[in-house]
């Protein structure tokens, strides 16, 4: 379970986020939505502790996230582009990070293979496309296979088919009781995958609840996100 | 330790780092060969008794450029940005998600560097003072008792160097201008050194005293500066810089 508790950011004058709360809870994938620039990344940022909060709380499970004893065990997160240096090969970033959680070797090899990378492995990231950058991002993320995965715009440079496929893997990791939590500004491509809807504008949590009840009244996802983001009717 | 592991694998995974071993070694090994060349030039002339006390020496103080580049691109790899097509993203994000304490990654990432800032000195003084030893032959210095010290003052200096360079990169967050700054300073113009020709302080500045550690005979030297008290000096400079790069690391947003 992931809880979000009244958060607040400023940066300088800035006010980036005003007293974001919710949840995401095991079993469910839970998507986080709202135009760029709604704080859906901060939001990420703080509960992963890349960026500290004003005030407010995030917690996975009852703790903090940089509290964690076997955080890649824990969480998996995937944040902008492929989170890996460009002189790299995807292979080598992927050991790295797997040393750091005493990750045998083979796991990389497994991640590569579900993410579909085994062949681009021993090139350089910085030849990857954008959408093998995410599933090499994607490929950390699982490295530990986690409890929870923290997702900022997963389908973001993904065909449709890569779209398909992390939709199907999104599913099966909450069907087998794990927490998703994945954040987009892309509707159509979400309606399909999630569980639970939160949409944030201008830093601050317009609508929180089941896909259909978000939904509800709006008739799409679509609709009832310009609806909720712009303040008037589509 | 796992954390060390893990930023001991990134610095041999990353090709930057390989340069940086590169110039480390083949820098004070090709100006030991020129300068003990033209030494024994000298001597087979009779126009000098013997070789200088620092042969040897004085080239590895100049190839500590090469534990710069190691101390400069082990952090500010971490903050090189991908291209906006690609989505825009930093290491430092994933570094930070894998090991969540800020003090743990950045004291796993010093250790990493100061290791490596230690063995490419090794490896730098054998190569160094093997082409000294071939070129110059019976007329190169004799070993004697002053230079297990000063050896392991090359190593020391390498290393400290390394850890100034990469706490530096820490504050900056970019490689570039600590790159240029640092390394112009040991090569080009020394701008530490000029100002030692102001201000006898400026034999305080962390390069300036740690070459205490084993250069002998400094040109136009303006304070006398014992070995151990130019470690010490250079102890200190590396110790409030990693305690300013620790405060601020732990503190800014990543």
């Amino acid at each position: 379970m992931i809880t979000i508790d009244n958060l607040v950011k400023r940066r300088g004058s800035a006010k980036i986020l005003s007293g974001v709360s919710f949840r995401a809870r095991p079993g469910r994938v839970t998507g986080l939505l709202g135009p760029n620039g709604a704080g859906k990344s901060s939001t990420l940022r703080i509960l992963l502790g890349l960026d500290r909060a004003t005030s407010g709380t995030a917690l996975i499970g009852s703790v903090p996230f940089v509290k964690l004893r076997d955080p890649l065990a824990t969480v998996g997160a995937m944040l902008d582009g492929s989170g890996a240096h460009r002189a790299r090969t995807g292979r080598a970033h992927l050991r790295w990070v797997a040393r750091s959680a005493g990750l045998p070797r083979a796991r990389v090899d497994e991640v590569l293979e579900i993410v579909g990378l085994t062949n681009a492995a021993s090139k350089r990231v910085g030849g990857y496309s954008l959408g093998m950058g995410r599933r090499l991002g994607l490929a950390t993320a699982l490295l530990g296979d986690p409890e929870i995965l923290v997702l900022d715009e997963p389908v973001n440079g993904l065909d449709p088919d890569g779209i398909r496929w992390i939709r199907t893997l999104l599913r099966e990791r909450a069907a087998s009781g794990r927490t998703v939590l994945l954040s987009s500004h892309l509707m159509g491509e979400l309606a399909a995958t999630v569980d639970d809807v939160v949409v944030v504008n201008e830093g601050k949590v317009v609508a929180d609840g089941t896909l259909d009840e978000v939904t509800g009244p709006y008739g799409t996802l679509e609709d009832a996100f310009f609806a909720l983001t712009t303040g008037g009717a589509p | 330790m796992k954390a060390l592991a893990a930023e001991a694998s990134k610095l041999a995974s990353s090709p930057a780092v390989w340069i940086a071993a590169a110039a480390g070694v083949l820098v004070p090994g090709v100006i030991a060969a020129i300068t003990a060349s033209s030494a024994l030039g000298a001597i087979t002339r009779g126009t000098e008794a013997n070789a200088a006390i620092d042969t040897g020496y004085q080239e590895l103080a100049f190839g500590v450029a090469g534990a710069i580049i190691l101390g400069v691109v082990g952090v500010s790899g971490e903050y090189v940005t991908e291209s906006a097509e690609s989505g825009g993203g930093r290491q430092i994000t994933t570094s930070l998600t894998v090991v969540p304490s800020r003090l743990r990654f950045l004291l796993a990432k010093m250790s990493a560097i100061a290791v490596s800032g230690a063995l490419l000195a090794i490896t730098a003084t054998v190569t160094t003072m093997g082409v000294v030893r071939v070129v110059l032959g019976e007329h190169a210095p004799a070993w004697g008792a002053d230079d297990v010290p000063r050896l392991a003052g090359v190593v020391c200096y390498w290393a400290y160097t390394a850890l100034l360079a990469s706490a530096i990169t820490v504050l900056t967050r970019h490689g570039v201008v600590p790159l240029a700054v640092l390394i112009a300073n040991t090569s080009v113009v020394s701008v530490t050194y000029l100002l030692t020709k102001i201000t006898p302080l400026a034999n305080y500045l962390p390069d300036m005293a740690g070459v205490r550690m084993f250069i002998r005979q400094l040109a136009d030297s303006t304070a006398e500066i014992s070995p151990l008290t130019g470690c010490l000096v250079m102890t200190i400079w590396v110790t409030v810089l990693l305690v300013i790069a620790v405060i601020s690391f732990t503190r800014r947003d990543a």
